[in-house]
């Protein structure tokens, strides 16, 4: 089933890899528009949830059954989830994105690595994926793109001893970083009480997924990085279209204060 | 506190299913090589490279003495005339290295290292070739490395000669030209003594296997275009002499005039040069769904061996007749070689990493490491 899933992507980016000119980078970027596009209802889902729980934050039922069964868990469980069906809000719907986005990297990973075929194995596994005709004139994949190798990681040599950096000084890994960092940001709500759990969440989230992003793209293929950047200046964009950008959260704190 | 209990799981699940992903210096990234100097079996099969005694199976040393992460190996290793073997690592330091079996550390159970070559941007994949005192490597980053082994060096320069693509089958020669096969659908001559590039021919697919030097004075190729294809040595003319069904991956084998090779669909062709016919209709010896030839042939005295990757080994007879066939088990993919009496056979996906079969296919032994 997973192979097969794997066979779908490998096939897609393939036939936009001819479309476009025998250009892998390209094809990677307008693969991750189509997903963009395809995942679109589920991240707008994400945002109305996000947007209906961060609003229940301030609602007087919400807030007095917090107060009255701060000491009982259960019962304090039992009322949120009939708040939860009063108001049509599902707790997890502003997950589902995440859920999904995990599934699409590692296949999209598995997808690139395969395409690319860097051992006889993967190119023979390459062959059995493949659905299109005339697939022998495509093969293999140019994997250069910029000045990248988009099936190793990415890095470029500095003059001095960076040794410790394999693959040489990371920018795309340092870009990918800091535009998950923008998107968490724009998309983090304000909070409106204190010690709001949801806003104590997603800060912490603007934090690690950067780091963790950054270390993917340090560690794995380039081109899983190409899609990192794109799903996140797509997802800016999607944000900024709604108008759910909070353009505000990227102004560090000492600075909104003054 | 579940939602962000649920989030953490899932990243961490996330960064450890694409952590399991990258690998490292792991068996099983592609088929292991294979190379014998008559007394010993060298395999190379992801950490390691291991030698094997061909009389009872058992491992003599491996290189390196303890697993390093950033070697892998499966290109299969070459044995020079004065016995060194020279393996190319596809782990992320590129080294191509010639260790001398009979120069063994005490400490690690593991041969010295004669010299290194460190030069590479790629990794290794093809096994040199030797020609004279020169040694002809080809790596996956397009470039034909050409190396003295007289130089006494311990840490070697190369020639470079850039040709472009994937290089990942043994470069050929016929004592003029040295040929090359490219995975960017090419063929290269290039001088043996110059190293000038002769010509180089684009012949509509990739190739992951040898050119054949014919003793008539041809070159044969098969290549991912579904194409045999017979070239004129000297001025690279080339045309299609057969049309295979799928994929022609191994290097044909040649026996006096005729060329044995297969396809990924499992069918065997029998190609004769001098009537530019087929010898006999392609057989498929294995009627298995995964019954795909990768493997070069092995020509015997009375036999034609074909493994493929069902795990099964065909002997099949001059006019095409399956005579007997072995089950190994797992996938083979790499070519099997004879040493002496034995065929030495390496599959992927067994417990085992070598069995070596007898001229009936029995099974004399299998090699296993112990860690």
């Amino acid at each position: 089933m997973w192979d097969f899933f794997i066979s779908i992507f490998v096939n897609v980016l393939i036939w936009i890899y001819d479309v476009v000119g025998h250009n892998f980078g390209l094809a990677i970027i307008l693969f991750t528009i189509l997903i963009r596009i395809v995942t679109w209802p589920l991240n707008a889902q994400q945002m109305k949830g996000a947007a209906a729980m961060q609003s229940l934050q301030s609602d007087k039922d919400w807030q007095a059954i917090q107060k009255k069964y701060a000491k009982d868990k259960e019962k304090l469980a039992q009322e949120q989830m009939r708040i939860y069906r009063e108001k049509g809000i599902n707790p997890f719907s502003s997950c589902l994105p995440t859920l999904i986005q995990f599934p699409i990297i590692i296949a999209l990973y598995q997808s690139i690595i395969r395409a690319l075929a860097s051992t006889p194995l993967d190119l023979l596994k390459l062959s059995r994926s493949i659905s299109l005709p005339n697939v022998s004139d495509l093969i293999p994949l140019h994997s250069k793109f910029l000045w990248m190798d988009l099936g190793r990681p990415e890095g470029i040599p500095l003059p001095f001893d960076i040794s410790f950096l394999p693959y040489g000084f990371p920018i795309l890994a340092i870009i990918v970083a800091i535009t998950t960092y923008i998107q968490a940001k724009l998309t983090m709500p304000t909070s409106a009480t204190p010690g709001d759990q949801s806003a104590a969440m997603s800060g912490m989230m603007s934090i690690y997924m950067p780091l963790l992003l950054g270390y993917f793209a340090i560690t794995f293929a380039s081109g899983l990085s190409v899609y990192f950047i794109t799903s996140n200046v797509l997802g800016i964009v999607q944000y900024a279209m709604q108008g759910k950008a909070n353009w505000h959260n990227l102004i560090p704190k000492f600075l909104q204060r003054q | 506190m579940k939602k962000k209990l649920i989030i953490v799981t899932i990243i961490l699940l996330g960064a450890v299913l694409l952590s399991a992903c990258a690998g490292g210096a792991v068996r099983g990234m592609s088929w292991p090589g294979l190379a014998t100097d008559g007394a010993l079996v060298y395999l190379a099969d992801g950490p390691f490279v291991y030698a094997v005694s061909l009389g009872d199976g058992r491992e003599i040393w491996r290189y390196p003495g303890a697993r390093d992460n950033k070697l892998v190996f499966y290109s299969p290793p070459t044995v020079t005339p004065d016995g060194l073997i020279i393996v190319g690592s596809a782990g992320t330091d590129h080294s191509l290295v010639a260790l001398s079996p009979n120069d063994i550390n005490p400490d690690t159970n593991a041969p010295f290292e004669e010299w290194k070559f460190t030069g590479a941007e790629d990794h290794w994949v093809a096994a040199p070739l030797v020609v004279g005192d020169k040694l002809f490597a080809v790596n996956s980053d397009g470039n034909l490395y050409i190396l003295d082994l007289q130089d006494g060096r311990s840490s070697k320069e190369a020639t470079v000669v850039e040709l472009g693509g994937r290089l990942w089958s043994q470069p050929t020669t016929d004592g003029e030209r040295v040929y090359v096969t490219s995975l960017d659908h090419s063929v290269i001559a290039v001088d043996v003594n110059t190293y000038k590039v002769v010509w180089n021919e684009d012949i509509g697919g990739a190739v992951p296997g040898s050119a054949v030097p014919t003793e008539d004075g041809s070159l044969y190729v098969g290549s991912l275009a579904s194409q045999l294809e017979k070239f004129d040595p000297a001025t690279g003319e080339h045309q299609p002499v057969v049309d295979a069904a799928n994929w022609v991956w191994s290097t044909p084998s040649l026996d006096g005039d005729t060329l044995y090779f297969g396809d990924v669909d499992g069918n065997l062709y029998s190609f004769n040069t001098s009537t530019g016919n087929q010898n006999w209709k392609a057989i498929k010896p294995d009627n298995s769904e995964t019954a795909s030839i990768t493997a070069s042939p092995l020509v015997q005295d009375q036999h034609i061996l074909v493994a493929t990757e069902s795990g099964s080994v065909f002997a099949v007879d001059h006019d095409g007749k399956v005579v007997w066939n072995e089950t190994i088990g797992g996938k083979i993919y790499t070519s099997p070689i004879a040493a002496g009496e034995l065929t030495i056979v390496a599959p992927l996906e067994t417990e085992f990493y070598l069995a070596a079969l007898d001229s009936n296919g029995r099974q004399v032994w299998t090699f296993t490491p112990e860690n």
